[in-house]
C-alpha cells in the first residue's frame, strides 16, 4: 500500500463524509448516517497508523513533500511582468506523522463514544456532520504544505468550534459561548494574519519548505522574524487559549461533552502549538519571540492552573486544565523544546480526552456538571472511576505513566533553559496535581451529596466505556512507548542553525525526585481537604483566603476586563452613531434635503410665474384676437356678409386683372 | 354711332354695380332679391353681348341667358317663400333683424 502517496486522502474523505452526512438523510433521531463518519475516520486512522508505523522502522521517509499547481497570477514586481503559480501540497514531517495518529484516533474514539452520549439527540444526524467537518479541517491543516492552505484550515477549525460549542444554541449560554470564542479567536487570528502577509511580503512563498530555506540563508532580517513570530504567537495564542486570550476555553465548555474533549482538549486548541512547531524555523531566527513564546505559555500554566482550583464545574476544571498543559507546551518549545512540547501535546491528547470522555460518562449519567451535587460515584460507575484515576494519575506524572515522561522532560528542557521558568511550571505541576485529585475525591469518594442524583446514576453504554479503556490504555503505555529508545525524538526533532545553541544550565540529577515529591504532598494534601466525608478543613480554609478565592473564581477579572474593553467599543460606537445621526444626518443629509426644497420651491415659483404666464398669455391673445375677429364679422348681419364676399373678390378679380 | 362690345360691357357693369349696391343697402328683403335678379339680368346681357359679336351666328351663348332666367325665376320662388315664412314668424321683412345663425 502506498499511503504516503495517498496522504491527500486523509483530510478528503472526512470532508466527503461531512458533506454526505449533511446531504444525503433528513433528520433524524437514530439516523444510521453516523455509521459513514465512523467509517472515513476509520479509514484515515488505518492509514495514519500505517503511516506513523512505516515511519518508525524506517521504511518510508520523511520528510515527504508533494506539492500541485493550485493557480495562478499574474504580477509585476520591479516593473517586470511574471506569472505566479501557487502551489498546494503536502507536507509530512515527524511532527505531522504524529499528530496524524493524534488526529485519527482521538476522532475515532469521540465518534464511537457520541454515539451513546448523543443517542436520541433530535439533531443527531448533523452532529455527526459538523464533527467529521472539524476533522477534515483539522487534518487539512496538520498535512498542509502551503501555509495559506493552513491558514483556511485554521480558519474552518475556528468555525467547526463555533458551530459545535454553540450546537445547542436554543439555549442562550452556548450561544453566548460560541460567539465568545469565535470573536476571541478571531482576534488572535488578527496577528497570525499580518504575520502571512509578512511572510509573503518578505519570501514570495507560502510553502514551508521555501521559507525555511530562505530563513536558514540569513535573508530574514531579525526584525522581521520577531514581528512574524509574535504574530503567529499572537494566532496561536488564541487557539491554544494562552494568556491573556483563554476567556474563551472555559466557556466552551457549554459545548457537547464528547466535542469538549475532540476540539477543546485533544486537537484544536493544540493547533496553535503545532503552528508554533510547523513554523519554529522562524523563531530560531529570533530569541525575543522565542522568549515570548516561553514566557506566555509559563505564565498560562500558572494562571490557569490557579484558576482550576476553585472551580466546582467538572468540565470548566478540565478545560482550565488543559490551557494549563497548553500553557506547559508552549513553554517548552520556547525553551528550545521542540520535541518535549510535541511530546506533551502527544501525551497529553490521550489523557485530556480520557478526562474529558470521563466527566462526560459522568455528566450523562448525574446530568449536572457541578461537583458539589456529586460524590461516591465509584460504587455506581466503577468503570469510569478507574479510567479517570488513570487520567489523573497520568497528567500529574505518577511516574510510567505517559504525563510522567512527556512532562518531566519538559521541566528538564525549561531549567536547562531558564530556571525561573522552571519554578513556575514546578509550581503549576504541583497545583495539577492538586486539582485534579480534587476532581477524583469529589465526583467519586466521600458521601453521596444529592441522594435524587446518585439514585438515578448508572454505568454508560459500552460504546461510550470501550473509547474510555483504549484511551486508558494508551495513557498508561504511550509515554513508555514512545520514549523507548528515544522513539518519539528520532521522529520528531529540530535541529537548531548552527551558531544559535541556546544557552545552557545542567540539570541536577534529582529534580525529577524533588518535583515529584512536591505533588506527592499536593496529592495528600488534597485528600486531606476533600478526600474524606467532610469538607470542614477546605471550608475554613476558603473563609480565611476570600480574597484570593474571590479573585481566582472571578478568573482574575479577565473575564470582565475584555467585556469592559467591549462595552468601551459599544459606548464608542454608539457615539459614533450619535455623531452619524444627530451631526453628520442633519447637516450633510438634513441640510441638503433643505437646500434642495428651497431651489425647488424657487424654481416652482419661476415656473409659475413666467413660463405659464407666457402660455397663458399667448392663448390668451389668441383668444381675445379670436374675440375681436367675431366682434367684427359674425354680427348675422347678411348684408355685411355679402359686403365682405363682394370686397375680397372684386379685389381678387382686380388683382388677376392687373397682371 | 356705332354700338361695340364694349357699350354693351359697360351697361352690364353698371347694371351690376346697381344691383350690387342695393343688395348691400337695402334693409328690405324684397328690395334684395329685386337687387340680386338685376345682376343676373347684367349677366345676362354679357352673354348675349358676347355671342353676338364673338360668335355672330351662334346659340350658345343665348341659351346660357335663357337658363339663367329659368333658373332665376326658380331662385324668385324659393326666395320669396322663404320671405313669406320668416315674415309669418317673425312679422318683419328687414334683413336686420333676422339673426338666426349668428354665432
Amino acid at each position: 500500500m502506498r499511503m504516503l502517496e495517498h496522504v491527500y486522502l486523509i483530510p478528503l474523505i472526512p470532508l466527503v463524509a461531512s458533506f454526505i452526512i449533511l446531504l444525503a438523510a433528513p433528520e433524524d433521531p437514530h439516523s444510521p448516517m453516523p455509521l459513514v463518519g465512523i467509517a472515513a475516520i476509520g479509514w484515515c486512522l488505518i492509514q495514519s497508523v500505517a503511516i506513523f508505523y512505516g515511519a518508525v522502522i524506517g521504511s518510508i521517509h520523511i520528510p515527504y513533500q508533494m506539492d500541485w499547481s493550485w493557480f495562478s497570477f499574474g504580477a509585476t514586481i520591479g516593473g517586470k511582468p511574471f506569472l505566479y503559480d501557487m502551489p498546494i501540497g503536502v507536507l509530512i514531517d515527524g511532527a505531522a506523522v504524529v499528530m496524524l495518529v493524534v488526529v485519527c484516533l482521538v476522532s475515532f474514539l469521540v465518534q464511537v463514544y457520541s454515539l451513546g452520549y448523543m443517542h436520541g439527540d433530535p439533531h443527531f444526524k448533523r452532529y455527526y456532520a459538523y464533527l467529521s467537518f472539524f476533522t477534515a479541517a483539522m487534518l487539512g491543516l496538520v498535512v498542509s504544505s502551503n501555509l495559506l492552505v493552513t491558514f483556511c484550515c485554521w480558519e474552518l477549525v475556528g468555525f467547526s468550534s463555533y458551530i459545535l460549542i454553540g450546537f445547542w444554541f436554543e439555549r442562550a449560554e452556548p450561544a453566548y459561548a460560541a460567539k465568545k470564542a469565535f470573536i476571541t479567536t478571531k482576534l488572535g487570528d488578527l496577528g497570525l494574519y499580518v504575520a502571512l502577509l509578512l511572510i509573503f511580503s518578505l519570501v514570495g512563498s507560502f510553502q514551508i519548505p521555501q521559507i525555511a530555506q530562505f530563513v536558514a540563508q540569513g535573508y530574514m532580517p531579525a526584525g522581521a522574524a520577531t514581528a512574524i513570530g509574535l504574530g503567529l504567537l499572537c494566532g496561536a495564542a488564541g487557539k491554544s487559549a494562552q494568556f491573556p486570550l483563554f476567556i474563551w476555553l472555559p466557556d466552551a465548555m457549554e459545548g457537547p461533552t464528547p466535542v469538549s474533549a475532540l476540539i477543546h482538549a485533544a486537537t484544536m486548541v493544540a493547533a496553535g502549538i503545532y503552528l508554533v512547531a510547523k513554523c519554529y524555523f522562524i523563531y530560531a531566527a529570533s530569541p525575543i519571540a522565542m522568549f515570548a513564546v516561553a514566557w506566555a505559555g509559563a505564565l498560562t500554566a500558572l494562571l490557569a492552573a490557579t484558576m482550576a482550583v476553585v472551580c466546582y464545574d467538572i468540565k470548566r476544571v478540565l478545560a482550565f486544565s488543559t490551557v494549563s498543559q497548553l500553557g506547559f507546551m508552549m513553554c517548552a518549545l520556547g525553551c528550545w523544546g521542540y520535541t518535549a512540547g510535541l511530546f506533551h501535546l502527544t501525551t497529553h491528547a490521550a489523557f485530556k480526552a480520557l478526562l474529558f470522555l470521563c466527566a462526560g460518562s459522568v455528566i450523562h449519567a448525574v446530568h449536572t456538571n457541578d461537583m458539589r451535587q456529586m460524590g461516591n460515584l465509584s460504587k455506581k460507575m466503577p468503570f469510569t472511576a478507574l479510567a479517570t484515576f488513570v487520567g489523573t494519575c497520568a497528567i500529574t506524572g505518577i511516574p510510567f505513566l505517559s504525563g510522567w515522561y512527556s512532562k518531566d522532560m519538559i521541566l528538564e528542557q525549561v531549567y536547562e533553559y531558564d530556571p525561573h521558568l522552571f519554578f513556575i511550571l514546578a509550581l503549576s505541576a504541583v497545583l495539577t496535581a492538586f486539582y485534579m485529585f480534587r476532581l477524583v475525591f469529589l465526583t467519586f469518594t466521600g458521601t453521596e451529596r444529592d441522594l435524587e442524583r446518585y439514585r438515578h446514576a448508572h454505568e454508560s453504554p459500552w460504546t461510550m466505556t470501550v473509547p474510555l479503556g483504549i484511551l486508558a490504555a494508551l495513557s498508561i503505555f504511550s509515554g513508555a512507548y514512545l520514549s523507548h529508545n528515544h522513539l518519539f525524538e528520532r521522529l520528531v526533532h529540530f535541529d537548531p542553525p548552527a551558531g544559535l545553541m541556546p544557552r545552557m544550565n545542567v540539570a541536577p540529577p534529582g529534580l525529577g525526585g524533588i518535583v515529584f515529591a512536591a505533588v506527592a504532598c499536593a496529592i495528600l494534601f488534597s485528600y486531606r481537604l476533600y478526600g474524606r466525608h467532610d469538607f470542614r478543613l477546605a471550608e475554613d480554609l476558603k473563609r480565611r483566603l476570600a480574597p484570593v478565592f474571590n479573585l481566582l473564581e472571578r478568573r482574575y477579572y479577565l473575564d470582565d476586563s475584555f467585556l469592559a474593553l467591549v462595552d468601551l467599543g459599544d459606548r464608542t460606537a454608539k457615539m459614533a452613531f450619535w455623531i452619524d445621526s444627530e451631526v453628520i444626518d442633519r447637516i450633510f443629509v438634513d441640510g441638503w434635503d433643505l437646500l434642495a426644497q428651497l431651489a425647488a420651491q424657487l424654481g416652482q415659483l419661476f415656473d409659475a410665474l413666467f413660463i405659464d404666464r407666457m402660455v397663458d398669455e399667448t392663448g390668451g391673445l389668441s383668444v381675445s384676437v379670436g374675440g375681436a375677429l367675431r366682434w367684427l364679422i359674425r354680427r348675422g348681419m347678411i348684408q355685411e356678409y355679402l359686403l365682405w364676399t363682394a370686397a375680397v373678390l372684386s379685389t381678387l378679380a382686380f388683382l388677376i386683372a392687373w397682371r | 354711332m356705332n354700338l361695340s362690345l364694349g357699350h354693351y360691357l359697360v351697361l352690364g357693369a353698371a347694371l351690376f354695380l346697381i344691383g350690387l349696391f342695393g343688395a348691400l343697402t337695402r334693409r328690405n328683403v324684397i328690395g334684395i332679391l329685386m337687387s340680386i335678379e338685376l345682376m343676373f339680368n347684367a349677366a345676362n346681357i354679357n352673354l348675349a353681348a358676347f355671342n353676338h359679336y364673338l360668335h355672330p351666328g351662334g346659340v350658345t351663348g343665348m341659351t346660357a341667358a335663357l337658363f339663367v332666367i329659368t333658373v332665376a325665376a326658380a331662385e324668385v320662388v324659393v326666395g320669396l317663400a322663404l320671405v313669406l315664412t320668416i315674415y309669418r314668424n317673425s312679422a318683419t321683412a328687414y334683413v336686420e333683424d333676422f339673426h338666426l345663425l349668428k354665432g
